[in-house]
C-alpha cells in the first residue's frame, strides 16, 4: 500500500538519527530523552524544538522531546524527580510556576530532587495596553486605577503565571486594587488587549515582541535593565516602581546525576547558546537568552522562592 | 484588478512542483491522521516541526496548513465509518453519517462530505482573500459577553440534535457541562471536582470522552448479539450519491458554508460550533426534521460544510493579526516564528508573495483532499466488508493509542473504560451523548467568559443586553427558544384534551 | 399501548433518571469545599453546583414522570462483551507506560478479541501479529507516539 511506502519514508525523515546507536558510553546509550511541561505548540515546547538539533550536534547524542503536560509543570516535575539519574532523563523547567507552586500547595515531588543545570532565557514580564489606549506610562496606568477604583482590567495567562504575580507585587506596591481576569494563555490575553476587551495585560518580551506588535503598546516590563529586544520601553523600576519578575526557562535533571555528565551537559548547553546559527533562531523566536550556569541559577532560588513566600503570606492568589 | 493580481501572485507562488508536493503530502498525511482517532493534527504538527526547519519557508507552511485541513476532513470519515469522531466538530457527522453508513449509504454520506467541503473549503478561501481584515476585526469585537450569548445559542442547539426526548438532552448538556468544569478553575486556581487527582487538574480531553461514549460503547452494544452485528455488513450500496441525495444535499452546503466561515473567525469555540450550529439550522428547516438522527444526508452535508469552511477560516485571525485561534494555529504560529515570518497586517505588506501564495495553496489543498478522497472512497467502505470480529480489535486498538497519546499516559486509557460504561448504560437509558459532547466542549468557554464578563462589568449582569452583537445573539436565541417551545405547548394542550377525553 | 395500562414504567427513563441524579449528587459531593460566591462574584463552586442542582432536578423530573408513562422494558442486554473490554482496555492501561507497546498492545488484542462469541484463535493469531507490527511502525516509529515499544 502506498500510503505505508510515504509512513516509511516519513519514519526515516523524522528518526533518520536514530539508527546510528549501538550500546556505549554516556550519551551514546539510547535517546535522551527531554520533557517538556506544556503541550506542543507552546512557547517552551517551541523553543526545545529549536534547541533540539544544535544541542544533538553538540552531545553527539538522539534527543526526543516528550511533553507531558498538565498541573502547571507538576506531572513533569514529578516524572523528572522520579526518572534514573542517568543522564537519559531531563526536563525543561520555568520560573515562576516551579517555584511559586511550591508555595501554593502541596506537591507530587520534592523539589529538593532536581537539580537545575542551565538557565537558558531570563524573559521579562510587561505591561501591555491597546495602541489607542490613553494609558502611555506605567504611571498613567496605576493612576487610572487610583482614580476609579475597580475599572482598570488586566489580563493574564493565568491564576499563578508571572504576569499575575506581578500585578499583585504592583497592586502592593502602590496600594491600588487591578481587576484581574485570568486567561488561558498568553494568545487569548494578546486578543484581548487587541480587541480592548481589558484596559491592559501580561505580556512576556518574548510573546510581544516574537508576534506582529500593530495594535499594541508596551507601557513598562519588569526586568532588571533594558531589554535588547525591545530598548525603548522603559523598566518599572525606571518609571519608580519598584517590582521585578521574569519569567526564566531552563534545564534541570534529577538530583542525582553524576558531576561529569552535569558538566558535560552544562557545557554543550552553553556552546549551543553561544552558536551564532543557533542565536539567529533565537532572534526570530524573540528569545531573550540570558545563560546562567546551574549552581548559579540555584544559587538564586532561595531568594525569590521567599518572595512569592511573602506575597502569598499578604494575599493568597489561590483561594 | 489589485485583487486579481495579487491573487496571481499567489497561485504563481504555489503552483510551484515542490510547493504542489508538499500540499500533497500535508493533505495526504492529514488524512491518514485524521482517520486514526486519537492522534490529532497537533501532535504531527509539532513532530514535523523540526523537520520544517530546513524547508522553504512557504512549502512548510503549506505542508502544515494541509495536515491541518485533511485531519479535519480525515476525522469525519471513522465518525461516517464507524460512529467515532476524532474531534468535537465530526460528533454531528457521526448522528447521521453512521446512520447512513448502516443503511449501506457509506458512499454517498463519505462523497457528500468530501464535495461539500472542497465547495466549503473554496468558498472560505475566497472570504479570506476577500475579506479576511474585516472579518478579523468582527473576531476582535467579541468580548466575553458575546461569548457567553453564543455559548447559550449553541447550548440551545443542542437540545436541537437530540432525536429523542427534549428534556433528557438537557440533562444530557448539564452532565456535559459538569464533566468541562473538571480540572483547575481558569478564574481562581482552586481545583474542581479532580478527586484529588493531579492527572485531573487540566480537565478531562475531548478524545477520552468521544472515544468512551462513542467508540466502546458502540462496540460493546454491537457485540451483544449476533443480530446487532448483522445490520452493520448489509449491503454496501452504491458509492456514489443519487440525484435525490444531491438535491437535499446542495442547500444545505450552502447554508453550512455561510455558517462556518463566519462562526470559524472567532477564537475558541467557533470552528466546533459551526458544524453543531449548521445541524441544527438544517434540522430547523428541514421539511422532515424527523428524517434527522436516522441517515438525513443534509445532516452530513451542512456541517461537513461548516466543519470544514470553519477551519478555513481559522487561519483569518491567525493571517491578518497574529492570533492563533486553536492549538495548531499556534503550532502554526511557531512554525512561522522558526523562519522569522510574524504574521499580522504586515506580512501581508511585506510579504505578499507569503500571504498570498498560502491563500492560494489552501484552494489548492482543497482540490487536492477531493483528488485524494474520492477515491479512498471505495477503499474506506470495503473496509466495512471485513467481518466484524476482525475490525473491532483493529479499532479498539486505534482508539487506545490515540488516547494514550493525547498526554503520553496511560491515565487517559484508564479514563476510558469510565467512559465507556457510562456510555453504555446512557444507551440503555436511551440517552443521546451528542448534547453532552457539545456540553462538555461549551462548558468551560461560556463558565470562563461568563465570569469574566461579570468581573469586567463589575457584576452588572446588563452588559449581555447592552453590547450589540451580544444583544442580537440573545434575541436570536429567545425566538428559537420560542419556535422550540410553543408548538411543544400546542401539542402539550391537545394531548391533554385528548386525555381528558378519554 | 393503553391496552396494558396496568404495566406501567417507562424502563429506560428511570435508568436515566437514577444516573443524572446520581452523577448529580456526586458532583455535588466532589465541589463541597468549593466557594459559591454571589452571581455577580462567581467563586468556583458557583456554576458547578448550579449546574449539578440542575442536574438533579431535571433527573427526578425525568425518574418521576417514568413512574407514570406507558410499561417500556430495556433493550435485551448482555453485559459480558462490556466487561471483556473493559478488562483488556484497563490491561492497556496499567502496562503501556511500564511494559510498553507490544506486550499491551497483545493483551489489548487477544483479550479484547474474547468479546466476540464468534472469534476463533487462529485469526484472533494472525490478526494480533500483524495489527502489533502496524502498531508499532505506524504509531511509534512513524508518528512518534512516546510509548516505550518494549519493557526495559
Amino acid at each position: 500500500m502506498t500510503h505505508c511506502k510515504i509512513k516509511f519514508a516519513f519514519a526515516a525523515a523524522v528518526f533518520a538519527a536514530s539508527a546510528s546507536y549501538a550500546h556505549a558510553e554516556w550519551p551514546n546509550d539510547r535517546p535522551i530523552q527531554m520533557i517538556v511541561a506544556f503541550a506542543p505548540g507552546g512557547s517552551t515546547d517551541v523553543m526545545a524544538r529549536a534547541i533540539e538539533p544544535f544541542l544533538e550536534k553538540e552531545l553527539g547524542a538522539d534527543i526526543v522531546i516528550e511533553n507531558r503536560p498538565g498541573a502547571s509543570g507538576e506531572i513533569a516535575y514529578t516524572a523528572l524527580s522520579k526518572a534514573k539519574p542517568d543522564g537519559y532523563t531531563f526536563s525543561y523547567i520555568n520560573t515562576p510556576g516551579y517555584l511559586s507552586m511550591q508555595v501554593q500547595r502541596k506537591l507530587g515531588y520534592d523539589p529538593k530532587t532536581i537539580k537545575p543545570i542551565v538557565r537558558i532565557v531570563d524573559d521579562p514580564t510587561a505591561i501591555v495596553v491597546p495602541a489607542a489606549s490613553e494609558i502611555k506610562t506605567l504611571k498613567d496606568f496605576v493612576d487610572a486605577a487610583k482614580a476609579k477604583p475597580g475599572a482598570v482590567s488586566y489580563g493574564s495567562s493565568g491564576v499563578g503565571t508571572d504576569d499575575h504575580l506581578a500585578i499583585i507585587l504592583l497592586g502592593a506596591a502602590t496600594g491600588t486594587t487591578f481587576t484581574h481576569i485570568p486567561f488561558s494563555g498568553a494568545g487569548e490575553t494578546r486578543t484581548a488587549i487587541l480587541g480592548s476587551q481589558v484596559s491592559g495585560g501580561g505580556l512576556n518580551i518574548s510573546e510581544f515582541a516574537g508576534n506582529d506588535t500593530s495594535g499594541l503598546r508596551m507601557i513598562a516590563h519588569f526586568g532588571t535593565d533594558r531589554s535588547p529586544q525591545l530598548p525603548d520601553v522603559p523598566t518599572a523600576k525606571e518609571q519608580g516602581f519598584d517590582v521585578e519578575m521574569t519569567s526564566e526557562r531552563g534545564i534541570a535533571a534529577p538530583r542525582e546525576l553524576s558531576d561529569e555528565i552535569t558538566q558535560k551537559f552544562g557545557e554543550a548547553m552553553k556552546k549551543v547558546l553561544d552558536n551564532p546559527e543557533f542565536q539567529k533562531q533565537a532572534k526570530q523566536l524573540a528569545l531573550p537568552l540570558a545563560y546562567l550556569s546551574g549552581p548559579d541559577w540555584e544559587k538564586q532560588m532561595p531568594d525569590r522562592l521567599a518572595r512569592f513566600q511573602k506575597i502569598w503570606n499578604e494575599t493568597p492568589w489561590v483561594k | 484588478m489589485a485583487f486579481l493580481d495579487v491573487l496571481m501572485l499567489g497561485f504563481s507562488e504555489a503552483f510551484t512542483p515542490t510547493n504542489l508536493f508538499f500540499c500533497f503530502v500535508g493533505a495526504l498525511l492529514g488524512t491518514l491522521i485524521g482517520v486514526l482517532p486519537g492522534i490529532g493534527p497537533t501532535a504531527t504538527v509539532a513532530i514535523l516541526l523540526p523537520v520544517t526547519f530546513f524547508l522553504p519557508p512557504l512549502g512548510a507552511l503549506i505542508m502544515l496548513a494541509g495536515i491541518f485541513y485533511g485531519a479535519q476532513y480525515g476525522g469525519s470519515t471513522t465518525a461516517i465509518l464507524v460512529n467515532l469522531p476524532g474531534e468535537a466538530s465530526a460528533v454531528v457527522t457521526a448522528i447521521d453519517g453512521y446512520q447512513m453508513a448502516r443503511k449501506g449509504r457509506a458512499g454517498a454520506a463519505l462523497a457528500i462530505a468530501a464535495l461539500g467541503s472542497f465547495f466549503a473549503g473554496t468558498v472560505a478561501t475566497i472570504g479570506l482573500a476577500v475579506a479576511g481584515p474585516t472579518l478579523s476585526s468582527f473576531a476582535l469585537s467579541f468580548g466575553p459577553a458575546e461569548y457567553v450569548s453564543l455559548c447559550i445559542f449553541g447550548l440551545l442547539a443542542a437540545t436541537i440534535l437530540a432525536h429523542g426526548s427534549v428534556i433528557k438532552a438537557i440533562g444530557m448538556v448539564c452532565l456535559g457541562l459538569v464533566l468541562g468544569m473538571v480540572g483547575i478553575d481558569v478564574n481562581s486556581g482552586s481545583t474542581r471536582l479532580t478527586f484529588g487527582s493531579t492527572e485531573l487538574y487540566d480537565g478531562i480531553d475531548f478524545v477520552v470522552i468521544a472515544v468512551g461514549l462513542f467508540g466502546v460503547a458502540e462496540i460493546a452494544s454491537n457485540l451483544e448479539f449476533k443480530e446487532a452485528r448483522g445490520v452493520l455488513q448489509s449491503t454496501i450500496g452504491r458509492l456514489w450519491p443519487t440525484k435525490q441525495e444531491f438535491k437535499e444535499s446542495w442547500g444545505a452546503v450552502l447554508r453550512g458554508t455561510g455558517v462556518g466561515t463566519i462562526l470559524g473567525v472567532l477564537p475558541g469555540g467557533g470552528a466546533t460550533l459551526s458544524a453543531f450550529s449548521a445541524y441544527s439550522v438544517e434540522k430547523k428547516i428541514s421539511k422532515t426534521p424527523e428524517k434527522f438522527g436516522h441517515g438525513a444526508i443534509a445532516g452530513v452535508a451542512g456541517p461537513e460544510a461548516a466543519n470544514n469552511a470553519g477551519a478555513q477560516s481559522s487561519f483569518i485571525p491567525l493571517l491578518t493579526l497574529g492570533i492563533p485561534s486553536n492549538s495548531i494555529m499556534a503550532m502554526m504560529l511557531g512554525a512561522m516564528t522558526i523562519h522569522g515570518i510574524t504574521p499580522g497586517p504586515s506580512v501581508i505588506q511585506n510579504q505578499p508573495e507569503l500571504f498570498w501564495g498560502l491563500v492560494a495553496s489552501m484552494w489548492i489543498g482543497n482540490a487536492m483532499l477531493l483528488v485524494i478522497n474520492l477515491p479512498l472512497i471505495g477503499v474506506w467502505v470495503r473496509l466495512l466488508k471485513v467481518p466484524y470480529r476482525l475490525l473491532y480489535p483493529a479499532i479498539l486498538l486505534f482508539c487506545c493509542i490515540g488516547v494514550y497519546s493525547v498526554n503520553n499516559r496511560g491515565f487517559d486509557v484508564a479514563l476510558v473504560i469510565l467512559f465507556g460504561v457510562l456510555g453504555y448504560v446512557l444507551r440503555k437509558a436511551k440517552c443521546e451523548a451528542g448534547p453532552l459532547l457539545l456540553g462538555f466542549v461549551l462548558g468551560p468557554l461560556l463558565e470562563t467568559n461568563l465570569r469574566r464578563a461579570l468581573l469586567l462589568s463589575q457584576g452588572d449582569p446588563l452588559v449581555f443586553v447592552e453590547r450589540p452583537i451580544s444583544a442580537v445573539l440573545l434575541l436570536i436565541t429567545a425566538g428559537m427558544l420560542l419556535t422550540l417551545i410553543l408548538p411543544a405547548i400546542r401539542k402539550g394542550r391537545k394531548e391533554a384534551f385528548e386525555a381528558s377525553e378519554d | 399501548m393503553s391496552g396494558s395500562s396496568t404495566a406501567k414504567r417507562d424502563f429506560p427513563d428511570i435508568l436515566a433518571g437514577g444516573v443524572m441524579i446520581g452523577l448529580g449528587a456526586l458532583g455535588l459531593w466532589a465541589g463541597r469545599d468549593l466557594q459559591f460566591g454571589s452571581a455577580a462574584m462567581m467563586g468556583a463552586g458557583f456554576l458547578p453546583d448550579v449546574i449539578c442542582g440542575m442536574l438533579i432536578a431535571i433527573g427526578a423530573y425525568v425518574l418521576i414522570k417514568a413512574l407514570g408513562k406507558a410499561y417500556e422494558p430495556f433493550d435485551e442486554s448482555n453485559f459480558k462483551p462490556l466487561i471483556i473490554l473493559v478488562v483488556a482496555i484497563a490491561g492497556f492501561a496499567f502496562m503501556s507506560e511500564t511494559l510498553g507497546f507490544i506486550v499491551s498492545t497483545i493483551w489489548l488484542l487477544v483479550i479484547g478479541s474474547l468479546a466476540d462469541q464468534e472469534s476463533r484463535w487462529r485469526e484472533i493469531a494472525i490478526s494480533t501479529v500483524l495489527l502489533t507490527i502496524f502498531g508499532a511502525l505506524v504509531f511509534i516509529y512513524g508518528l512518534g507516539v512516546q510509548m516505550p515499544i518494549l519493557p526495559f
